[in-house]
């Protein structure tokens, strides 16, 4: 369906868009330029999710709109499903993706000063964590712009305590 | 033949506002084909069980209804008399596949009106081979 594109165009423009963002347009205001990066996500996700439920049947609840977003969505932009899926049967929703496409090839310097902590407490406060995680609020934005095009509000973040995989976590506005 | 083809976005109406918006949306839809005043509707297939609730009835035309996922309606106004059931949904499947080009367009505004001229076009097309299949 329609044109495609190769995969290093795609890793490409996301190294550059949170570059251009991080360094260029919000230099010094990381808050600011993660905000603009997930809106872009939004709007991204937004126009995916019309162009992947075209052919389905409705949804009929959360559960399912979730599901068709591990399943289908998921295979569509990464060629693979979530790996698992959790719930508290609240509102709150776990996808958990053992080997993220778009943080596979990202290597962690261990030449440098501030080398990379083991200790995943520690990790998770390190720089690499947080230039790390300047990338995940692309795909957060897609998974909050779908669902939200699916009449689910919700909040998106991003774990990465636990590499290569990574976890999404979807909180439902009530 | 068909009279007009709207798109409408995610805010539901009541029943009684359904006329009045969809005069509404008659006098200001898509530049596709000329105008007419509402009608009765006959029922629209959604993609899934049910259809779309009852339009305002009138006498010569038929409209029709599609429910897409997301919340965006579909309402084509025909006034065909025989129209088969499957050149309608063949007609929305079409349709909404040039509708979700147009909204993957970057420049588009979400909820605004659609003002693609591309998108006006294939729907021209589409609207020009519907009476085509059905003799």
């Amino acid at each position: 369906m329609g044109r495609e594109v190769s995969e290093s165009c795609i890793d490409s423009l996301l190294t550059e868009m949170v570059s251009s963002y991080c360094n260029h347009f919000y230099a010094n205001k990381p808050e600011l330029a993660a905000r603009r990066i997930e809106a872009i996500g939004y709007q991204v996700g937004h126009q995916l999710s019309e162009r992947y439920t075209m052919e389905r049947p409705r949804f009929s609840d959360h559960l399912e709109a979730i599901k068709f977003i591990c399943k289908d969505f998921w295979s569509e932009l990464f060629k693979k499903q979530i790996d698992n899926l959790k719930t508290n049967h609240r509102g709150t929703f776990v996808l958990q993706d053992n080997r993220f496409r778009w943080l596979a090839r990202m290597s962690l310097d261990p030449t440098a000063d501030d080398a990379v902590p083991q200790d995943p407490a520690d990790f998770a406060e390190s720089k690499a964590a947080q230039a790390m995680s300047m990338y995940l609020y692309f795909p957060c934005g897609i998974i909050r712009g779908a669902l939200s095009n699916l009449g689910i509000p919700c909040a998106v973040s991003a774990d990465i305590s636990n590499l290569p995989a990574c976890s999404f976590v979807v909180r439902i506005k009530a | 033949m068909i009279v007009c083809v709207a798109v409408v976005g995610h805010q539901s109406f009541t029943e009684a506002d359904d006329a009045l918006k969809l005069h509404h949306i008659v006098h200001c839809s898509l530049d596709v084909v000329d105008e007419r005043v509402n009608n009765p509707k006959k029922s629209g297939p959604t993609l899934n069980e049910t259809f779309l609730g009852l339009l305002y009835p009138t006498e010569n035309y038929k409209v029709y209804g599609y429910l897409t996922n997301t919340k965006v309606k579909f309402i084509l106004v025909t006034t065909d008399l025989d129209v088969r059931d499957v050149d309608v949904r063949n007609f929305f499947r079409r349709f909404h596949a040039a509708y979700v080009d147009a909204v993957s367009n970057p420049f588009h505004v979400p909820g605004k009106k659609i003002t693609s001229r591309t998108f006006a076009e294939r729907v021209s097309n589409i609207v020009k081979s519907f009476g085509l299949s059905s003799t």
